[in-house]
């Protein structure tokens, strides 16, 4: 008996792998077995113990890291007054994130239009700006503009080029969302004579949503670590003060590693903001059953 | 259509002109009543950030004296060594009191108008390094050096200080690397010839890596190496006027009060 119940179960967590089920991405989530996430959490604490023990080989000097952190983390303004640390560092992302979202929404329609000047213009520029290094275009749109007469600011000059770089890399991945919805879901639409405004914000986006989401939310999440390109340009975000200590302290090392760590700390919280974001979107698949 | 192309031309013309005039920075700082004033962040003890998150350092204490004494608020900024020695600084900042060494390339996009202060370059080796007794033994060495300094062009043997002596060169050829100057320092440590042979920096930074990790020594001085205060190519006026503010500075005895604070000696002293 114990024999064909354990080849049920195993046919059953079979089923659920195969459907793509949520055990498999999103750990706690209510189909992920009790065993599953224990034996995933107890692996997750033996790699943050390695990974604690070889910091504890570089002799890093604690007592500065506890100095330096309430800077790194902006609880404290820079000399101008303004945010410093970790916070602007997210202020930078959460600009770009949305300016680069609208970009590459309009890149996208014009990739996938019938007009011709729309479509060259939405393939030229995402061939441009994927074709070029992040590092470059934050140079050329602070250093090279200037000549033509367009100065702008640091801020200004690193959230714009960030914002154009990701709006192209995003509108290939709404184009791909988009293109996924089956076809049969518009022709179905139009034959109930819904508006082409309806036909896209209603029943289009929310079934490609659920496509773009784990790329978009992935970019999102390596803007996050680019962002600190800007420090280039000497913007007081988290990697220029963490390289600005070190070398002022001579403690490298401890800078970077805080800063690091941080950057980590924040990356784990937009995954975990993606999770619930993929969990949203993804409830028309989620099979009731077998939760 | 001929009055479209030379709209065109004429709108082209005027995007690409350049924009340097005489005494612009000059009206600007006068206008505005602030001097921007441009810092390295990360050379300790001429520019860093300190414990209270303030910058700190030499150049920033001469920075506050000249805008004392032109009677204007100071504002630094830390645009990166890169942005600064490229100039076209395009109104962003008036002048650069930030330890620039001038040589050829940079006398291109920049002006200097007054030295401030003298730091000889130095050649740092391991301590435990038995080759190198002299300039002559870096013959095919690894030296490492930080990116845009001066010191390139002194391993490339295309260094010349405006005004200052020939410099000599016994090296044959050197196997430059370039780098962030604090990694270059921690490549050293690791021990001679596993990355690096040697260092080229000024004394007072060699000084202040080997007090916080003596892992290091100074093998020779290498060069008399005058810093200049730069501004942005094309105000003659605005150089006049800080020519003159640092000679004042100088003879009142403010520039060797602020050296003596940070470097432990009067390192502004005319070059005879």
């Amino acid at each position: 008996m114990r024999h064909v119940k354990s080849q049920f179960s195993l046919a059953l967590s079979g089923i659920r792998r195969a459907t793509g089920g949520p055990a498999a991405s999103i750990p706690g989530e209510p189909g992920a077995s009790r065993h599953f996430r224990l034996h995933v959490r107890l692996t997750w604490l033996i790699l943050l113990a390695l990974l604690a023990l070889l910091l504890s080989r570089f002799g890093l000097q604690f007592s500065l890291i506890r100095d330096k952190l309430p800077f790194l983390l902006g609880l404290h303004l820079s000399p101008d007054g303004f945010i410093q640390g970790a916070p602007l560092t997210l202020l930078i992302t959460l600009i770009s994130i949305v300016c680069s979202s609208l970009i590459a929404t309009l890149v996208a329609c014009g990739r996938m239009s019938s007009n011709p000047i729309a479509f060259a213009l939405a393939t030229f520029y995402g061939s441009l700006f994927r074709g070029t290094p992040l590092m470059l275009q934050v140079l050329v749109i602070y250093l090279a503009l200037p000549q033509v007469g367009i100065v702008m600011d640091a801020l200004t000059s690193g959230i714009l080029a960030l914002s154009l770089n990701y709006g192209a890399y995003l509108a290939e991945t709404i184009r791909g969302g988009v293109l996924s919805v089956p076809p049969v879901q518009r022709e179905a639409a139009q034959a109930l004579g819904l508006p082409r405004h309806v036909i896209a914000l209603q029943v289009i986006a929310p079934q490609a949503l659920r496509i773009i989401i784990p790329p978009a939310g992935s970019m999102f999440i390596s803007m996050l670590k680019d962002s600190s390109l800007v420090s280039l340009m000497g913007v007081w975000e988290l990697n220029f003060l963490a390289q600005s200590y070190g070398r002022s302290t001579y403690r490298y090392m401890e800078m970077l590693i805080t800063a690091a760590a941080i950057y980590w700390f924040m990356s784990i919280i937009c995954e975990l903001l993606q999770a619930r974001l993929e969990k949203r979107y993804g409830k028309g698949y989620a099979n009731p059953h077998l939760t | 259509m001929k009055h479209y192309l030379q709209a065109l031309c004429f709108i082209a013309a005027s995007l690409l002109a350049s924009t340097a005039h005489a005494g612009e920075t000059l009206q600007r700082v006068e206008r505005t009543g602030v001097l921007h004033d441009l810092l390295v962040n990360d050379d300790p003890p001429f520019g860093f950030i300190d414990d209270t998150n303030h910058l700190a350092g030499f150049d920033v204490d001469v920075a506050r004296a000249v805008a004392q004494r032109l009677g204007v608020k100071l504002e630094l900024d830390t645009p990166g060594w890169e942005n600064i020695v490229g100039g076209h600084w395009n109104g962003r900042w008036d002048v650069c009191i930030c330890s620039m060494t001038p040589n050829t390339q940079r006398a291109k996009v920049l002006d200097f108008p007054a030295p401030y202060y003298s730091s000889p370059a130095v050649l740092i080796v391991n301590k435990a390094e038995t080759r190198i007794k002299s300039a002559a033994d870096l013959t095919g060495k690894k030296v490492g050096i930080g990116l845009g300094s001066s010191y390139e062009s002194y391993l490339q043997k295309a260094l010349v200080i405006p005004g200052g002596k020939p410099i000599n060169f016994p090296f044959g050829p050197v196997q430059a690397v370039p780098s962030d100057e604090t990694v270059a320092f921690a490549n050293l440590a690791l021990g001679p010839g596993v990355r690096l042979d040697a260092v080229i920096s000024d004394l007072t930074t060699a000084h202040a890596y080997i007090k916080k990790a003596p892992a290091f020594k100074i093998v020779t001085e290498l060069y008399a190496e005058p810093n200049w205060v730069a501004t942005d190519q094309g105000d003659a006026e605005w150089n006049k006027k800080i020519a003159a503010t640092i000679q004042s500075l100088r003879a009142d005895g403010t520039l060797g009060k602020i050296s003596q604070h940070w470097l432990g000696e009067d390192l502004t002293k005319d070059q005879p």
